[in-house]
């Protein structure tokens, strides 16, 4: 029940900051430098970005509440359950941030939710 | 490829810091059957994050997916997030290897069967084109003439 609850924490805080970090980072502009010193400015300006900080937020709920998790569970069960956030965050991209998603990575993303719910389930319950 | 050269480092550095993180926790607190009473008590919190932060495979752990996230943003700064994310899903499949070879935990055909597909399903994906939003404006902002 607590693991299950932790669960759910990871995947909509998870979502959730996926969806605000991309529309912070895509207001950046792309990187497209390996410059040491323009790299460091990118990063302080994605430190000073509204959305990348409510990401970023989002993103610890999600972090701490899978340390928690790990505590109850094995690694190789616990991530796996977390599979439902590819469908939640790729919906999410699609009416937040516009993406188009191609029969051919539906089909992608469908079939890598197959194999996350394959592995999800505990060989001994 | 930009974006491949930077999800193949970014998910080879989750898989480790996985590890050493599951490592890390499990040394301190072993999972009880039970289960904890919704966070047993405020004491017992504070004693696992005392012991967590002095935890030399917590911080490698914790370094490593830092490692991850700085190079999976960058990429989210001019990739599609829903090419990004299922991307990095072929770290689950890293991680089921990674749980069976260095955590001795007990993986299943089935879960074998669901690496291979999840596979499967990342080929699918990298053939589908990693920007689609392509909205008016990016380019200026990516020159910084707009905020």
């Amino acid at each position: 029940m607590i693991t299950a609850l932790l669960i759910a924490l990871v995947v909509l805080g998870g979502s959730a900051g996926d969806l605000f970090i991309t529309k912070g980072m895509k207001q950046l502009g792309e990187i497209s430098t390996l410059n040491a010193k323009q790299l460091f400015i990118i990063f302080g300006r994605a430190l000073m970005n509204r959305y990348f900080l409510i990401g970023v937020s989002f993103m610890a709920v999600s972090y701490f509440s899978f340390l928690g998790a790990l505590r109850l569970a094995d690694l190789s069960l616990v991530l796996p359950a977390t599979s439902i956030s590819f469908v939640i965050t790729t919906v999410g991209a699609r009416v937040f941030l516009k993406e188009v998603i191609s029969p051919m990575r539906w089909t992608g993303i469908l079939l890598v939710c197959i194999g996350v719910a394959l592995i999800s389930i505990p060989s001994q319950p | 490829m930009k974006t491949a050269a930077v999800l193949i480092i970014a998910i080879v550095a989750q898989a480790i810091g996985d590890v050493c993180l599951t490592k890390g926790m499990k040394a301190i607190a072993p999972a009880q059957t039970g289960g904890i009473e919704l966070f047993d008590s405020l004491s017992q919190i504070a004693h696992i994050g005392l012991q967590a932060i002095q935890s030399p495979m917590v911080w490698v752990g914790t370094l490593m997916l830092i490692v991850f996230f700085v190079l999976f943003s960058a990429a989210l700064s001019w990739a599609d997030l829903s090419f990004v994310l299922p991307a990095t899903a072929f770290g689950y499949v890293l991680n089921v290897a990674a749980g069976y070879y260095f955590l001795g935990e007990t993986v299943s055909n089935r879960r074998w069967a669901g690496a291979l597909i999840i596979t499967l399903g990342v080929l699918f994906v990298s053939r589908s084109g990693d920007r689609t939003d392509e909205a008016p404006g990016n380019e200026l902002r990516a020159a910084g003439v707009l905020e």
